[in-house]
């Protein structure tokens, strides 16, 4: 079978002539070599940044909520900031595997396995957060509706923040089935080269997958149908953190247009962190040919593109403060902007707004180097919008005579730094044990893809342009019955 | 056949459209209330809604090509059209601009001078409501978008003469569609602001402009799928086929669940805020128009969703064409309802007034409770000026885009 025609004009997305061989040895390799030192070291760091989450946390929940510096005025600080971060880094994954694959935008099989699991771990890292913030962690059961012991008390239905916990269990238990279901068959390959007890325990890991064509097919229908559940979830989840804040009568925090421009941001923060992730991997990896500069770039324009969004979304807001001619909201974006926490407000801006704007230069789109400074500054900026729609809003009430301001203390950045080393230990262990880069799905795009087709696959297009005559375009359909 | 050919029978019939339009305005002139204020708001509502049509059509066409799209390269042309109608919009919405300044309509509470000096709300806004910046934005921000449309066209035509295979006619329509997208997304709110969410002077939401987009968009499709399938009925594009319509009926399907996700997100957190100030908008709405405010939601959600939602229907002609039909109509519903009822509002107002009549307060009044024939006479004859426009303007390049470097992906194009 002769591959459909492919437009010069794009690049191919496997480089270096590479064989339906090479590729499974390339991407199998990192999980079957002594890991380097780079990795050891790597992990070592991430170990003692989760330790010292453990320890935070463990404080916290032995002293109590009294050990944050949270004060009546400002009832959320580092805590929420931190959910809401985390919660927006893990819509990369999902969107990448579930919106990208309907679009069947083929970039995505370069980075879609490491995305998804990053989405996992930062989906993990969230969820920690509503259960410590309500410092009774013994009671965090009150949580869930469950037929109860405690006669007609149940949680309250109407309150977003039940919503979340529905939301985001949702969108974690497709996220990992849908990860899990396209490493199946990668694992299945692993096991295949593997001897002895790894050989026993892949073999566990990919369901005795076979790879005839029942599972094939079977495998097919799984991941269309995930890839459509998932799709609106990844608007759900962000969409309901949304609520938890516009639902309120709060200046600044009550606005309709909350649900989308959350969900813009969380894509953006997403693409940020699986920039930062992969501009280390492919290098440490060696995986330069599968995820290349023109994945980067792919991923640089969806960062400049959210980026842009949650730009028009800052004006609109700022802009319908003053026109709705109501003064706690007018007073609610001065003070953002030149109260107390001006600083951030002005992080905020710089970071998402207008630093991405330096993606339009195509040098800089397509420079490692670049794209993993920017990635960080993305990634700070996005922290910064969430502490500025909390803290700031949360300073400065109605009453002037509770008006506070809030540093946190050295707990609440310690379990922060907790939640960072969580991330980094599960990617690491990620990156040892299954295939960084999902196999089976990059060689299912080599013949339309991979460098060396690429000549032979324009050949049509070439013509096409150079005659300019409609003949060669007229293909044998056939047409459904209408 | 690629080039399209505007003949006789297809013009008479957008001409006599364009006649049940001219006549259906000229009657509800004559029959109007002192200040015409169905005739206005009905040149109002169609001009916003055919221009929006216009408007996301571009906005589709830059996203495609920055986002190296190549399927909808073989009817790329269509949309190309539609986005030239911004020039006809733009004259359209002057005719709206110039009556504020002589005072022609009362569409807008804010343009009327005394209101505005009794009302502290008012002079707050009046530093953007106001007919210098109506005018300017429409003629200005209009401006812009019809030359990116115009480069993108004439761009396109040029690459059909063109035959390098180093596609630097590409490179430089990717140049404006880049810079279109970010363009578009802030102008588009700043107009939509104006032109429409300016009628309930009073009333806002951040979320106002997106939904519009939103609504448009469908109603962008819809109409693109109206027209593929009739020029295809008409022995023009065989390259086009079920591929191409299912991704379509996908487009229809995705953003009238975007359109409704938008809907509930502005409904619920004003509904949950519960802010007088706010939900006076849907207080209005449910309290006097509830037939239209939930045939809106029946059209525009629940029939795409149950219709929509099997991958076969999005591949017959016979359903998305009955879905296409009702979608146009469904958010030409939308935009009348959130433009009459603060224009009735300002009207009665204005009548009272000037001691013309009572406050009529909330008795039906005809054009504004519910559209009438008039409504949809006007509504067919801004269709068959768009329509005009549209196929004037598909006839005047290739019908198929000889030398696109996607053609080929196009004709080869498998869902």
């Amino acid at each position: 079978m002769s591959a459909a025609p492919v437009s010069p004009i794009r690049e191919p997305l496997v480089t270096g002539s590479k064989t339906y061989h090479q590729i499974t040895e390339d991407l199998c390799a990192p999980t079957e070599r002594a890991p380097s030192p780079a990795w050891v070291i790597a992990f070592i760091v991430a170990l003692i940044a989760l330790t010292i989450g453990v320890v935070s946390i463990l404080y916290t929940i032995w002293v109590g909520i009294g050990s944050w510096n949270l004060n009546r005025t400002i009832g959320w600080g580092w805590d929420i900031t931190n959910f809401v971060w985390w919660i927006g880094i893990g819509h990369a994954g999902t969107l990448i595997s579930a919106i990208l694959l309907l679009f069947r935008q083929k970039w995505r099989t370069g980075v879609n396995r490491a995305a998804e699991a990053m989405t996992i771990f930062a989906v993990i890292c969230a969820a920690l957060f509503p259960g410590i913030h309500v410092g009774r962690i013994w009671v965090v059961f009150f949580f869930f509706p469950y037929p109860n012991t405690r006669g007609p008390l149940w949680p309250n239905f109407n309150s977003p923040l039940l919503w979340d916990l529905f939301a985001i269990s949702t969108y974690f238990t497709v996220s990992l089935l849908f990860w899990y279901t396209g490493l199946v068959p990668d694992f299945a390959t692993v096991r295949d080269r593997a001897k002895g007890i790894r050989r026993k325990l892949y073999d566990l890991l990919s369901f005795g997958w076979t790879g005839n064509a029942k599972h094939w097919q079977r495998w097919e229908s799984l991941s269309l149908v995930l890839a459509g559940l998932a799709t609106p979830l990844v608007l759900s989840v962000h969409t309901i953190v949304s609520f938890d804040f516009a639902t309120s009568v709060i200046p600044g925090w009550h606005t309709t247009i909350f649900p989308p421009y959350f969900v813009a941001g969380a894509i953006f923060s997403g693409f940020a962190m699986v920039q930062t992730l992969m501009v280390i991997t492919r290098k440490v990896l060696r995986l330069e040919d599968y995820i290349t500069i023109g994945h980067i770039e792919s991923m640089n324009k969806v960062i400049l593109l959210t980026g842009t969004i949650v730009g028009v979304a800052y004006l609109t807001e700022l802009f319908v403060a003053w026109y709705s001619g109501y003064v706690y909201e007018q007073f609610a974006f001065f003070n953002r902007a030149l109260g107390p926490y001006w600083w951030s407000y002005f992080g905020m801006m710089a970071c998402n707004v207008l630093s991405p704007q330096v993606f339009w230069f195509k040098k800089i789109r397509r420079s490692v180097t670049w794209t993993f400074i920017m990635s960080i500054f993305v990634n700070i900026g996005m922290w910064f919008e969430r502490f500025v729609i909390i803290a700031t809003t949360l300073a400065r009430d109605y009453l002037p005579s509770s008006w506070s301001f809030y540093v946190p203390t050295i707990v609440e950045i310690g379990i922060f730094v907790g939640t960072l080393g969580i991330f980094f230990t599960f990617y690491l262990l990620f990156t040892r044990v299954a295939p960084v880069v999902a196999i089976a799905e990059i060689k299912h795009i080599l013949k339309s893809s991979g460098d060396q087709f690429a000549r032979k696959n324009a050949e049509p297009v070439v013509q096409q342009v150079e005659s300019g005559s409609l003949e060669s375009t007229v293909v044998e359909h056939h047409d459904d019955e209408h | 056949m690629n080039q399209f050919k505007f003949e006789g029978k297809l013009k008479m019939t957008f001409l006599v459209m364009m006649l049940i339009g001219v006549v259906s305005l000229a009657i509800t002139f004559i029959g109007d209330d002192a200040v015409h204020s169905r005739f206005w708001s009905n040149i109002l509502h169609n001009s916003v809604f055919f221009t929006g049509i216009a408007m996301l059509a571009l906005f589709m066409l830059c996203a495609k090509i920055t986002a190296f799209s190549g399927w909808h390269t073989v009817f790329k042309r269509v949309w190309e059209s539609y986005s030239l109608f911004l020039v006809v919009g733009l004259v359209l919405m002057l005719i709206v601009a110039v009556g504020l300044w002589g005072h022609w309509h009362h569409l807008y509470h804010w343009n009327d001078a005394e209101a505005v000096a009794n009302d502290p709300i008012l002079q707050g806004k009046s530093g953007f409501l106001n007919k210098g910046w109506y005018t300017f934005g429409t003629i200005a921000i209009m401006g812009v978008w019809i030359l990116i449309a115009g480069r993108i066209r004439s761009l396109s035509k040029q690459e059909d003469q063109s035959g390098d295979s180093s596609f630097s006619y590409h490179r430089k329509m990717r140049i404006w569609a880049a810079a279109g997208l970010p363009i578009l997304g802030f102008t588009s709110a700043a107009m939509i602001w104006q032109w429409v969410m300016s009628v309930d002077a009073h009333w806002y939401s951040t979320l106002f402009a997106w939904y519009n987009a939103a609504s448009m968009m469908v109603a962008m499709v819809a109409l693109t799928i109206i027209c593929l399938i009739y020029l295809k009925s008409k022995g023009y594009l065989t390259q086009l086929n079920q591929e191409h319509l299912h991704d379509l009926g996908k487009y229809m399907f995705a953003f009238s669940i975007f359109w409704t996700y938008l809907w509930f997100s502005q409904y619920m957190l004003i509904w949950y805020g519960n802010i007088g100030e706010e939900t006076i908008y849907f207080k209005e709405r449910l309290d006097n128009y509830r037939f239209l405010f939930f045939l809106n939601l029946g059209i525009n959600f629940f029939l795409p969703f149950f219709v929509l939602m099997r991958n076969d229907t999005k591949r017959k002609y016979g359903t998305l064409i009955f879905t296409s039909i009702f979608l146009i109509l469904g958010h030409w519903l939308d935009f009348f309802l959130m433009l009459k009822p603060g224009i009735l509002h300002t009207t009665q107002e204005a009548l009272a007034h000037s001691g013309a009549v009572e406050h009529a307060g909330h008795a039906f009044t005809a054009g504004f409770s519910l559209p009438g024939f008039l409504e949809f006479g006007t509504m067919i004859g801004f269709l068959g000026l768009f329509l005009y426009a549209f196929f004037f303007n598909l006839s005047r390049a290739n019908l198929v885009p000889t030398r696109d470097p996607y053609l080929m992906e196009s004709v080869h194009h498998h869902v």
